[in-house]
């Protein structure tokens, strides 16, 4: 009969709960936006860089990778020799340069990825065939070049290398065949890129990119723990920055600290209006109840009785409205997400609102607590109200 | 034959809008197993403050109370909330019915409070309300019944756990003519099948119908 009770109690003023409802539905999503956003970003981030399996990199000391345009010097030596480190299963070098593609007499910029085909970790292909290691003729393009190109696969183009500034001509040009298309991971939406091997990206890239690379991507072996290896090949190889995605998202984390604080403290300020909305609600309610509830010690109702019928409500009340909360907030979240992955920059996959099983439940946690503190304070003044005093005013 | 009630030199001061007021004095007063006590007086002579006093809803100042053998006074109030709960029905002049609940519903709260099995108390609110005559409203929420039915179940559910007493605030107060009829002939049955009662009104024809009746003026018994 409790529930039910419950129920009818909130009833009796349909407008005012479900204003209360509202107000709680409304402090509940931003609890669930907050609680998605404090750690979603790097739980994205962290998922993203695992993505294709590669759980180190390595780039220019003091660098993180495409951090900056620095890049490593006699790559292939590097790589060879990282190749035969223990614990590193895979390693592929990646260029990252910029490339045109003359339609008419406009140049279309593209990102031109070179890579080491057998080894790499920034792109699934989609349809078509994988670059060979030594084919210095094919090109593999990512949906938004294919489509601002108007190209297919086996179409051919000639991708033009790397302006020199002082003559504006190109470094080198190159007729290359479409052998597939990709999907590059960490590009960001309509990103125009490209993958061919890392000899065609050097030679396009100019001289002075002969024999380097932006970043080392590596896979360790199984069984052993990336940071371990981690720590053993920074030991060997001080001259360059070798990080594991843990310690990228490390670094992340420390970028965004912000974003964490931010999110705790609305999270926070969502709780206390909870606690406000629900406590007030039954202050009110308990206050028109009075006479009622001193009947009801009268007839013998305990004073537990009457604090868990209030209690009761409160929670009632939070979880309809947590329930309701939790709809508008996943709405909410979808929302902002679409408005904050569209920053110029940011891979398209990384999203910011990534649900976590153990956050989610520790929230829910949270606010059915809060929902029973909420009624705590006017259940225990619905308990201790005096009986006859109360009967007494409440005489005609 | 041990009294259900034995009050002794009671007084009961309290404060109201910054005034203290005495509203009973020095009251003593016994009530026998199946006795019909009726107390009367003018309003603020004390009459309800007394019952109050009675049923244990509040401590005297001064003197002592027994309600079924039992000192009030060295109660604590979960023992006193038990006491109410299993051995005193009350009936208000309000009859402070849940609203949200139905008539059946109301009668069972104090057995479910008592923890009485469901199939028990639904035998029991059957009987009860066959008692009361009210058993074709059975499934009405008590703000749909009129003054007259809303005190019959409230008496109904003052009787719910089989109480050894009845205590009574003004219970035709806020009824007509012939709806009090109704109620006082329920008291009467109540009587009539072995129920003491203890009834403050200010119905003539209720107290008329009493075995004793006592009248308070000024907080104390003036005869």
């Amino acid at each position: 009969m409790s529930w039910r009770r419950a129920v009818r109690d909130l009833l009796r003023h349909r407008v005012r709960t479900a204003l209360s409802l509202l107000g709680v539905a409304i402090a509940t999503a931003l609890l669930l936006d907050m609680v998605l956003l404090s750690g979603g970003i790097e739980r994205s981030f962290g998922r993203l860089l695992v993505s294709r399996g590669y759980q180190l990199r390595v780039s220019p000391r003091g660098t993180l990778p495409f951090d900056t345009d620095a890049t490593l010097d006699s790559a292939g030596q590097l790589l060879a020799a990282l190749r035969a480190e223990p614990g590193v299963a895979r390693a592929g070098a990646v260029l990252g340069t910029t490339a045109f593609v003359r339609r008419r007499q406009a140049l279309t910029p593209l990102v031109v990825y070179g890579v080491t085909p057998e080894a790499q970790g920034i792109y699934q292909l989609d349809r078509g065939r994988d670059l060979a290691p030594t084919d210095t003729t094919s090109v593999l393009l990512g949906t938004p070049s294919a489509r601002r190109l108007g190209l297919g696969i086996g179409d051919t183009l000639r991708l033009v290398g790397r302006l020199d500034p002082r003559v504006a001509a190109a470094a080198v040009t190159r007729l290359v065949t479409v052998r597939g298309l990709a999907r590059f991971v960490y590009d960001a939406k309509d990103q125009p890129s490209v993958a061919v091997t890392l000899r065609l990206a050097q030679r396009l890239a100019g001289p002075a990119a002969v024999n380097r690379a932006s970043l080392f991507m590596m896979q360790t072996t199984s069984g052993a723990r990336a940071d371990s290896v981690a720590a053993q090949l920074r030991r060997k190889y001080p001259a360059v920055s070798i990080n594991s995605v843990a310690d990228m998202v490390a670094q992340f984390r420390l970028r965004l600290s912000y974003f964490r604080q931010l999110s705790l403290i609305l999270g926070s300020i969502s709780l206390v209006v909870t606690v406000l909305l629900v406590g007030t609600l039954l202050s009110i309610a308990v206050n028109e109840r009075i006479g009622e509830i001193a009947a009801l010690r009268a007839i013998g109702i305990a004073r537990s009785s009457i604090l868990r019928q209030v209690v009761l409500e409160g929670l009632l009340l939070t979880v309809t409205g947590g329930t309701l909360g939790v709809g508008l907030g996943i709405g909410t979240a979808r929302w902002l997400d679409a408005i904050l992955t569209s920053f110029p920059g940011l891979p398209a996959a990384i999203s910011f609102f990534v649900p976590d099983a153990r956050q989610l439940s520790t929230a829910a946690i949270t606010l059915l607590i809060t929902g029973v503190l909420a009624g705590l304070l006017p259940a225990s003044r619905a308990a201790s109200t005096p009986i006859a005093a109360t009967l007494r005013n409440d005489a005609p | 034959m041990m009294p259900v009630i034995l009050a002794r030199n009671v007084d009961k001061q309290y404060r109201l809008a910054k005034q203290d007021i005495h509203a009973v004095r020095g009251v003593s007063l016994s009530v026998a197993t199946g006795e019909y006590l009726a107390v009367v007086g003018p309003s603020g002579s004390g009459k309800s403050t007394l019952l109050t006093l009675l049923g244990g809803l509040d401590q005297p100042s001064a003197g002592s109370i027994a309600l079924l053998g039992q000192e009030l006074g060295g109660l604590s109030d979960r023992a006193l909330t038990r006491l109410r709960l299993e051995r005193v029905g009350f009936v208000f002049q309000r009859f402070h019915l849940l609203p949200v609940l139905t008539a059946s519903e109301n009668i069972e709260l104090p057995m479910a409070e008592r923890r009485v099995p469901r199939a028990e108390r639904r035998v029991r609110t059957r009987e009860l309300l066959d008692y009361v005559a009210m058993s074709h409203r059975a499934d009405h929420r008590a703000t749909q019944l009129s003054g007259g039915e809303m005190q019959r179940v409230a008496i109904a559910r003052a009787l719910a756990n089989q109480p050894a007493i009845l205590l009574a605030d003004e219970p035709t107060g806020e009824l007509d003519a012939a709806t009090g009829r109704e109620i006082l002939a329920l008291f009467r049955r109540l009587h009539g099948d072995g129920l003491t009662l203890v009834v403050v009104t200010h119905d003539d024809r209720l107290a008329a119908d009493a075995q004793r009746v006592i009248h308070m003026l000024d907080g104390r018994i003036a005869g």
